[in-house]
């Protein structure tokens, strides 16, 4: 996905696909490696030392680009970790991080932001019910509201399809408040607030449900101000969707990939299967939507990564393309691989589940065409 | 390209400020014409004008070498100049422009000998030669190479018979690039080479094809004792398989630049148009095709700039990677029609006679859009070129492809299910 690389962009590349492979091989995932907090606090920090998360937050404030346009290098590593199905809550860290770079207090941006680009802790954003946000397609089940108290707001309600920041992580919480929107960062383990883990279709990553139980949120930890935040907010999906989809577009490469190999081995009527027309031509169709794939996803990091406000509706046109193409994707190779990819031990399932969960992840493909309507004022 | 070409950016103000001056702006600039496949032969004089103006401005052949009239810049500059001039009323020619100015003479300044285009290529960007294409024939389409035309040495000249089919606007043309078989007695992909033909020599006659949508923009050829001179081959004999495999490079880029040369970042407003009127666009349903559709012209569209990007930095031909884009464009247009088709209702498919010619529109585009499927190779010739080229799969195997042509048709009709 990734041609004319300058020198930076290509180390960093270069040295994450050499983590994804040795940290983290499948073989860990299987294994749920990454449910031990020892593993993932250390697969965390080897990854903050890639610069895994703080490509999209500005020099002055820790972070740094490879390329000059952030939103592209995080796009091309989150392309490789989809390849490897690597855990942990990259697309929350980085939306999180870039969100309090943007609009976080003085306490969080001089402690948690340092903490998150280090790798020392992870993050995740929670949301409920909101306009603009992808609720409609079923995958939110309430609102976090808060209302105004002495001592900042209190939060109440529940979000879920929330990537696991971990036990000593932050959740970047968006909420309605009589102003409008808010945003709050808190740590997992305030008072009121009830993390509860989910079991999951996806295999490579862990999803919580968030529980807030009139969680105090101080004024200090408010992300931009209340009431005012429909902009970051909209910047923020399409971050969130952009870095999701490019992570898809890996998993959709790598098992293309495998499922071509598997044509040209497997042998059956006195010759390898890929050479027959009605196997070649399903290939064929699927590599073309794994193409367009990568180019719509690309063309929408560099959009969202220049600031420029088409970037939302190209981040949306991404995230549903790429969310289609992906489950089918997934079927046509199941297709090739047969019986063989209907059992445990075949890899084929993991990339299935990856795939189909990212497809909803941050606004499904019919949400993100409504979505799609609304930006461009029909 | 010297050190003093002209920026891109200087190159769009420039070109600006001559369009401005010289071209006829489109009255109504949200609703340019696509232009159909025959512009008729009033528009055809017309439009040779203006390419005339073009070619003297220097805005006729960007990319094209300067030794040979063209202006020897950069894709960035004719993309460039293709964003300024939209709003404007450019020369016409039909479907046959894209095929001369890319895939006949891209090919030409390929393989032809310099005498030949220094002939050829400064009238062809003029508008003073226009050229077409005889190659498919009606018995050979998506087995190009099975090709039955035949031309025979005679001394210092060439004889050509046979037929030919799908040439567009060979009825306006004034050349053509023909392809022929000069020797039956090898491989199919090894007896062929390519000619330049006047369409008016003695011999030649050409009809147009009446299509789907009732116009004819597409031409059926017959060569009766076409009598050519041997500098009229083009390239090398019984090398014409190389010179075709660049020319379908070119000719399906070309269907790609077409379709989709400016970003399309306004919602699919000829579909929204078709839901407003339908009285659909709160219609949930109707909205999520339409930005269905829209999404699919975006990713054909960064498709093709990141398609552009590659053949274009690579030393040789991508055949394969052209692939990709034609058949983007024959699987996604017929299905963006239909999703056209499907928002005009009952308004697309019939309409009062005194309304016919824009009610008729939609209809009229659906069935053209099933076009791109077939035209310069079908869906499924594009998905044997990704799988073969780029996927790295076998081929089927061939019942053709080593033995002598002459034999090869012989054979087929008493096959046997058995290879060889």
């Amino acid at each position: 996905m990734d041609e004319d690389l300058n020198d930076e962009q290509q180390l960093l590349l270069d040295a994450t696909a050499r983590f994804t492979e040795e940290a983290y091989p499948i073989a860990r995932l299987r294994a749920c490696a990454h449910d031990d907090p020892g593993v993932a606090a250390a697969y965390r920090r080897q990854a903050a030392e890639l610069g895994w998360f703080g490509l999209v937050v500005p020099e002055a404030q820790g972070g740094g680009s490879a390329s000059g346009n952030g939103v592209v290098d995080a796009a091309l590593v989150a392309y490789r970790r989809g390849r490897r199905l690597q855990p942990g809550p990259f697309v929350g860290t980085n939306v999180v991080a870039a969100a309090v770079a943007a609009a976080g207090g003085d306490e969080h941006r001089n402690n948690v932001l340092p903490a998150l680009v280090a790798g020392e802790v992870s993050a995740s954003w929670a949301y409920g019910a909101a306009p603009a946000l992808p609720a409609r397609a079923g995958e939110i089940t309430a609102t976090a509201t808060a209302t105004a108290s002495a001592d900042g707001h209190r939060l109440s309600g529940r979000a879920t399809f929330v990537e696991d920041p971990g036990p000593d992580g932050w959740l970047l919480v968006t909420a309605t408040t009589a102003e409008g929107a808010a945003q709050f960062l808190l740590p997992v383990d305030a008072a009121g607030v009830e993390v509860v883990a989910l079991e999951s279709l996806d295999l490579s990553r862990r999803f919580v449900e968030v529980r807030l139980h009139h969680a105090v949120a101080p004024p200090a930890s408010a992300v931009g101000q209340p009431g005012g935040i429909d902009e970051q907010l909209a910047d923020q999906l399409a971050l969130a969707a952009v870095l999701t989809t490019a992570e898809t577009v890996g998993a959709m490469a790598f098992e293309l990939e495998m499922t071509v190999q598997y044509a040209k081995d497997r042998i059956a009527f006195g010759r390898p299967i890929g050479s027959f027309q009605a196997i070649k031509h399903l290939l064929a169709d699927t590599s073309l939507n794994l193409e367009m794939s990568k180019a719509l996803t690309l063309a929408a990091a560099a959009c969202v990564g220049e600031g420029d406000p088409h970037g939302r509706q190209l981040a949306s046109m991404a995230k549903a393309f790429v969310g289609d193409c992906g489950i089918e994707l997934a079927q046509g190779c199941f297709q090739v691989f047969g019986g063989i990819g209907y059992t445990w031990e075949h890899d084929q399932h993991l990339f299935l589940r990856r795939i189909s969960t990212d497809a909803a992840f941050h606004g499904d493909p019919a949400w993100h065409r409504e979505r799609l309507c609304q930006l461009a004022g029909i | 390209m010297s050190d003093d070409t002209i920026g891109v950016e200087e190159f769009r103000v420039q070109a600006r400020a001559w369009l401005a001056a010289n071209l006829e702006p489109w009255p109504d600039p949200d609703h340019i014409p696509r232009g159909g496949e025959d512009p008729g032969p009033e528009k055809v004089a017309a439009s040779r004008v203006l390419q005339r103006k073009l070619f003297d401005a220097g805005y006729a052949g960007i990319t094209y070498p300067t030794q040979y009239g063209g202006a020897g810049l950069t894709p960035a500059h004719e993309r460039v100049f293709a964003e300024e001039a939209r709003p404007y009323q450019l020369p016409d020619f039909g479907g046959a422009g894209q095929v001369m100015f890319t895939a006949i003479g891209r090919s030409l300044l390929d393989h032809g000998s310099p005498e030949l285009l220094a002939r050829h290529i400064p009238p062809l960007l003029r508008g003073d030669e226009l050229w077409c294409q005889f190659y498919s024939e009606p018995e050979a389409g998506s087995d190009l190479a099975g090709i039955r035309t035949t031309a025979r040495r005679d001394g210092d000249t060439w004889v050509i018979n046979g037929s030919k089919i799908w040439s567009t606007g060979a009825h306006h043309a004034d050349w053509a690039m023909c392809l022929a078989r000069t020797d039956w007695d090898v491989p199919k992909h090894r007896g062929l080479t390519w000619f330049v033909v006047p369409t008016d020599a003695p011999g030649v006659t050409v009809r147009p094809i009446t299509q789907i949508d009732g116009t004819a923009g597409f031409c059926e050829a017959f060569l009766d004792d076409v009598v050519v001179p041997a500098t009229a081959i083009i390239g090398e004999l019984n090398q014409g398989w190389t010179v075709t495999q660049t020319m379908l490079v070119y000719e399906r880029g070309a269907g790609q630049s077409r379709s989709q040369s400016v970003e399309p970042r306004v919602l699919a407003p000829d579909l929204v148009e078709l839901a407003r009127r339908s009285g659909r666009l709160d219609d949930p349903v109707a909205r999520q095709l339409v930005a269905r559709a829209h999404v699919n012209d975006n990713a054909l569209y960064h498709l093709g700039r990141r398609l552009g990007a590659v053949i274009r930095s690579s030393p040789t031909p991508q055949p394969a990677l052209a692939a990709y884009g034609k058949l983007a464009i024959g699987t996604l247009q017929p299905i963006r029609a239909r999703i056209a088709l499907e928002l005009g209702g009952a308004g697309a498919l019939m309409w009062e006679p005194d309304e016919r010619d824009d009610a008729a529109g939609t209809a009229t585009s659906y069935l053209n859009a099933r076009q791109a499927s077939i035209a310069a190779g079908t869906n499924e010739v594009q998905r044997n070129g990704i799988s073969e080229r780029v996927l790295g799969l076998s081929r089927e195997p061939t019942f053709d492809a080593n033995k002598p042509f002459s034999e090869v048709v012989r054979d087929a009709r008493h096959w046997d299910h058995k290879v060889g």
